[in-house]
């Protein structure tokens, strides 16, 4: 025997895992994988985009009522979730999906739920006053401690070990700017850490902090709002901040929370990520993510939800005092509605508003960008024997599990915080977004990539980590979300469109309300456009 | 250095075979067969390398890094080997077959070899690396000969493209052999020796067919076929060598061996003494397994006047719990939860091995709940007056769950006004961190702790720790408790009791934080402890 017969092994799957671009090719088996690729749906994208072709212009059915949301996401659910409580019964959330939740979504295999977009959500800032509601009324909060501050239930922080990344070839607990520095980077990381102090604890006149969530109530300081004429990447070169460990952290950073890379990041959005919650704060998470949320949101609800229906126009109330008139198609049944409110809350994201509202010009919505991600969720080992799985993906795996070089972000587990001894099968969540393309040809390579295609290219960039992996996933379900989350480039949060002033008078009767409104896609952010909105209903 | 211009392959470390060993183009059996053999011999040394990387990753662990550092070591090898084959200058052919049968004999006994070592040596690594070194080495030394040998057979472009290519063939063939029958038909320590037998097979079937070329032909064809029969000796008691090895594993005679979709576990006898392991961890000797069982249970019988009817015990499926609970008369109902109904089959139906715990699982009062424990505890809503939670140690994240300020706030539902609770706490000598957590742990919760300890030779020190719900004050045991204990305890005599309370300097308090579930600090502890002072 040569060297040579054992080369296909020692380069392996590994030398293919090295890949830099989002959907590298994979050649893998997908042999005995099951799998399909869900939602959102596209048919009614298109039916939109088509300018309602085929719909009628004036549906007979006709329905009243004080308001009306459209949009079952967060911001939508909040929305209805406020009213709801402040004793406001008349209303109805509107929803396209036969599900609500948006992109904090939940699905479930044979063996746990798992979520389809957010998946947590870091214990709240005094700021987040809404959300600490809505957990509390979860009742999360177990108690509060010395200052008052909530105690929240340790069932539902996130378990230890949290997280850990994968480089030069093994794992090594926690991902944070200190596990990834090297000696060499400890004049950046001091100086890093310095600034960041310095901006955490900053406070202007009106006592607001420098960046808060939700980020309405952030400082106007202008020093700090001119921050979101540069990106992160700029910011990082003018303090001659070079360290490829620093800026890969700071890169993946941007990429999770807001789908981009460091380059089209604002260097405002990106301190706000480090700046904006406490040092060290949790997160709370569940098997199912942010569905569970969701869940608690939609009981809330209860039937004043109709789902699997689709807002194909919205006309924006006149002058005559005549009401905001919303036509809509559900899908199931194909009737046509239209409902006639005093107050409508627009909780879809403000891309789909120039196909649903009469007179919205494209150019009010121009400057709103959205990454494209994949999430891939795959269904392991459910034909092994517990025993088998001890310290592969059970005992010893973090919640959150980061491939150093990858474009994704790895995974998530889904049974982390199961509290059995012995857990057995599991569910991993993966996370691709496209950074690296421009939104509009990444979303179309998305939408033309077949399952194969996809499942293949997350299986082969996790084998870097697990090169078995392939023999031991049950099945690979995928979605696609085309405008997953609006992208924070330099100028949009704090440039003129994102704000919108007067857009309201401009189409009375219509409350916007949408986590892309912020320019930052947090659940933080969403409840509050949400709950923003419904303080407006209740008060005119 | 100067070229010998009239012997280039002499500078290429090649040197002409020495004379009457000249093959002549008319023999092409000759050249045929040993083509044959290519193939033969490349298949063997990838099985061997397959071997030592699956035998590590099943003992040590972590396969990705088995696997990595044994291919480099093999490989490595291999190269020391090949560069080796320059100093072999005479008797190619006879070389050649003495290296067969030392990768027949070397190769061939890797399974028995690892398996034995990993049972009897500490340095277990060495031994691994050092025979996958040897292999690799004479691996290595194959082909160059080889090629050296047919070197006037064939010419050169020839040569290399049908040897290269039938080495590749036979990797081929190994590595789709070995996971597809090898593995899961034959087993490891047959396919180990059936590979050594193909290696010498070529060794002998070289001696018989090329006897003209070899030096010292008798001595060589004796030493193939002593290597032969001995290998296939090896090969018709694999089974008794695997189960021998096992036995080495657990250096006592196996009386029960058994895989539960959660753990494996094994029965060990010798004499009078029977072990139980789980997943190769000792859970009890039967030699003194009544210490800790004893010291588990009847203090926190005998704590409080009130006699105790209503028992909950957490984990501890083998029933020596039980055994001790049933000695109170007062006891209406015991409720055990072990999640692994195996456990409990084996020390409730196996006749000898029930006869451990005293058939406490037949008992009426007994009611065997096979859940997660803590998912059971979670949809509870019965009360008891006394609990014991017999877990194993925090090992890992999964089982530190079960030592979390979130598992003890659960069971403070579980309880009835007066109740106690004992805990398994570990070792407060060896891992006096993870103890002393533990402790910290039920405080942080609302409990009032009396953490003691007792000798259990098997283990070592262990500790154990009283909670309940109102203060606990150590001087009961001076005086009423005792006159509770019941007879016939071998460990636990009446004026003992106090002392297991008191705790000697080097097992005395430390301070720790308590173990929540995000923050899993009792697996930190725990590792940290037994890390330093590993178990023996
Ligand atoms: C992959 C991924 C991971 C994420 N992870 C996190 C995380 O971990 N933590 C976190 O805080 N945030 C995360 N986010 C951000 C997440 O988007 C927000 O938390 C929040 O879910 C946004 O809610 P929303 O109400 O603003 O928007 P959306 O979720 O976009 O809600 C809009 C709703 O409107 C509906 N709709 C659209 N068009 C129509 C129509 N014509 N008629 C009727 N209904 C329509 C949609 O179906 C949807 O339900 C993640 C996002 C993605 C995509």
């Amino acid at each position: 025997m040569t060297w040579m017969s054992l080369a296909p092994w020692v380069m392996g799957a590994g030398a293919c895992g090295r890949s830099r671009s989002e959907l590298p090719d994979h050649s893998v088996s997908l042999e005995g994988i099951e799998g399909e690729i869900v939602g959102p749906s596209m048919e009614a994208g298109h039916l939109l985009r088509s300018g309602g072709a085929g719909l009628p212009a004036s549906p007979p059915e006709v329905q009243e009522l004080d308001t009306l949301i459209v949009g079952g996401g967060i911001a939508g659910l909040t929305a209805g979730w406020r009213l709801n409580g402040e004793g406001h019964g008349d209303f109805k959330l509107l929803e396209l999906e036969n599900e609500v939740g948006g992109k904090s979504r939940s699905g479930r295999s044979s063996i746990s739920p798992y979520p389809w977009g957010a998946h947590y959500l870091p214990v709240p800032s005094r700021e987040s006053a809404i959300v600490r509601k809505i957990l509390e009324e979860m009742g999360l909060v177990i108690g509060r401690d010395a200052d008052g501050e909530p105690i929240y239930d340790p069932r539902h922080l996130c378990h230890a070990p949290q997280e850990r990344l994968f480089v030069g070839n093994r794992w090594q607990p926690g991902v944070s700017l200190r596990s990834v520095a090297e000696p060499e980077d400890a004049a950046e990381l001091a100086a890093f850490e310095s600034r960041l102090r310095e901006l955490r604890d900053f406070r202007d006149e009106q006592g607001r902090r420098a960046f808060a969530l939700p980020m309405e109530l952030s400082s106007r300081d202008p020093g700090l709002l001119a921050l979101d004429r540069i990106s992160m990447a700029e910011y990082l070169d003018a303090e001659g901040w070079t360290s490829p460990r620093i800026r890969w952290y700071l890169d993946y950073c941007c990429r999770d929370d807001y789908g981009c890379s460091l380059d089209e990041t604002s260097a405002w959005a990106g301190w706000h990520y480090f700046c904006a919650r406490p040092e060290d704060s949790e997160v709370l998470t569940w098997p199912e993510g942010n569905g569970r949320l969701v869940d608690f949101l939609r009981r809330a609800l209860g039937n004043r939800i109709e789902t699997s229906t689709l807002v194909y126009r919205v006309r924006s109330a006149g002058d005559g005092g005549e009401r905001v008139s919303v036509d809509t198609l559900n899908l199931k049944t194909q009737v046509t509605t239209r409902f006639r409110c005093r107050r409508l809350i627009y909780a879809l994201p403000r891309f789909t508003a120039p196909y649903v509202i009469e007179g919205f010009d494209r150019s009010l919505s121009r400057s709103f960008t959205y990454a494209p991600w994949l999430v891939a969720n795959l269904t392991v080992d459910g034909r092994r024997r517990p025993s088998q799985n001890q310290g592969y993906f059970s005992s010893q795996t973090a919640w959150d599990n980061v491939l150093y070089d990858s474009r994704s972000l790895g995974y998530v587990v889904a049974t982390h915080q199961n509290l059995s001894a012995y857990p057995g099968a599991t569910v991993l969540t993966y996370y691709l977004p496209f950074v690296d393309l421009d939104p509009v040809s990444a979303r179309t390579r998305l939408q033309q990539a077949s399952w194969s295609e996809l499942a293949a290219s997350v299986l082969g960039d996790l084998a870097q980590a697990h090169p078995d992996l392939v023999k031991r996933v049950d099945r690979i379900d995928l979605m696609r979300w085309g405008h997953a989350m609006i992208r924070p480039v330099p100028g949009f949060i704090w440039g003129s469109d994102r704000r919108h002033d007067g857009l309201e008078e401009k189409f009375p009767g219509i409350l916007f309300a949408h986590s892309d409104m912020s320019g930052l896609s947090l659940f933080e952010e969403a409840s509050y456009r949400g709950a923003v909105a419904a303080d407006r209903v209740l008060s005119c | 250095m100067e070229a010998n211009p009239t012997d280039p392959v002499g500078r290429s470390g090649t040197p002409s075979p020495a004379g009457g060993q000249v093959a002549t183009p008319e023999n092409g059996v000759f050249a045929r067969a040993l083509l044959i053999s290519v193939f033969v011999i490349a298949t063997c040394g990838l099985i061997y390398e397959l071997l030592a990387g699956t035998i590590a990753s099943y003992l040590l662990g972590d396969s990705v890094t088995q696997f990595s550092t044994i291919i480099g070591v093999y490989l490595f090898a291999m190269g020391v080997g090949s560069w080796l084959s320059r100093f072999v200058l005479r008797e190619l052919v006879t070389m050649f077959v003495r290296i067969e049968i030392l990768v027949g004999l070397v190769g061939g006994l890797t399974s028995p070899v690892l398996f034995l070592a990993f049972a009897e040596v500490s340095a277990f690594r060495v031994i691994l690396y050092g025979w996958v070194t040897l292999t690799g080495i004479l691996v290595g030394l194959e082909i160059p000969l080889l090629m050296r040998i047919l070197e006037h057979e064939l010419p050169f472009a020839d040569l290399v493209s049908r040897v290269l290519s039938l080495d590749y063939l036979g990797a081929l063939a190994a590595s789709l052999l070995f996971p597809l029958w090898l593995v899961p038909r034959l087993g490891l320590m047959r396919s180990s020796f059936l590979f050594g037998v193909l290696n010498l097979l070529v060794a002998v079937a070289t001696c018989h067919l090329f006897a003209d070329r070899l030096a010292a032909r008798r001595r060589v064809t004796a030493q193939a076929w002593g290597a032969l029969v001995l290998l296939l000796l090896g090969l018709m008691s694999s089974e008794r060598l695997m189960s021998f090895a096992e036995q080495r594993l657990y250096d006592q005679p196996v009386i029960y061996a058994d895989s539960s979709p959660y753990q494996r576990l094994v029965i060990t006898r010798k004499l009078d003494e029977v072990r139980l392991f789980l997943d190769g961890n000792l859970q009890f000797s039967s030699r003194d397994e009544y210490r800790y069982h004893e010291a588990l249970v009847h203090p926190a019988m005998t704590y409080f006047e009130q006699p105790r009817t209503n028992v909950l015990v957490l984990g501890g499926g083998d029933g020596f719990a039980v055994r001790e609970i049933l000695r109170y008369p007062s006891v209406e109902r015991v409720v055990l939860v072990d999640l692994d109904p195996l456990m409990v089959k084996v020390f409730r139906d196996h006749d000898e091995l029930s006869g451990l715990n005293g058939f406490a699982l037949r008992d009426p009062r007994v009611e065997v709940v096979h859940q997660d424990a803590f998912i059971w505890l979670d949809r509870l809503d019965e009360q008891f007056d006394l609990v014991i939670v017999d877990f194993p140690d925090p090992r890992n994240f999964s089982l530190g769950k079960l030592y979390s300020t979130t598992f003890y706030q659960r069971l403070t539902a579980a309880l009835r006004p007066g109740a106690v609770v004992a805990v398994q706490s570990t070792s407060p000598l060896h891992t006096r961190e993870a103890f002393w957590c533990v402790n910290k742990t039920l405080k942080t919760v609302g409990f009032h702790t009396l953490p003691y300890h007792a000798t259990v030779p098997s283990f070592g020190k262990w500790g154990f720790i009283l909670a309940a719900a109102q203060p606990l004050d150590v001087a009961v045991f001076q005086a009423e408790a005792a006159g509770r204990l019941p007879q016939g305890l071998k460990y636990l005599a009446p004026g003992l009791l106090p002392g297991l309370f008191l705790f000697p300097p080097d097992m005395g308090p430390v301070d720790v934080d308590e173990n929540r579930l995000n923050n899993q600090a009792v697996v930190e502890y725990h590792e940290r402890g037994w890390k330093a002072t590993p178990p023996t």
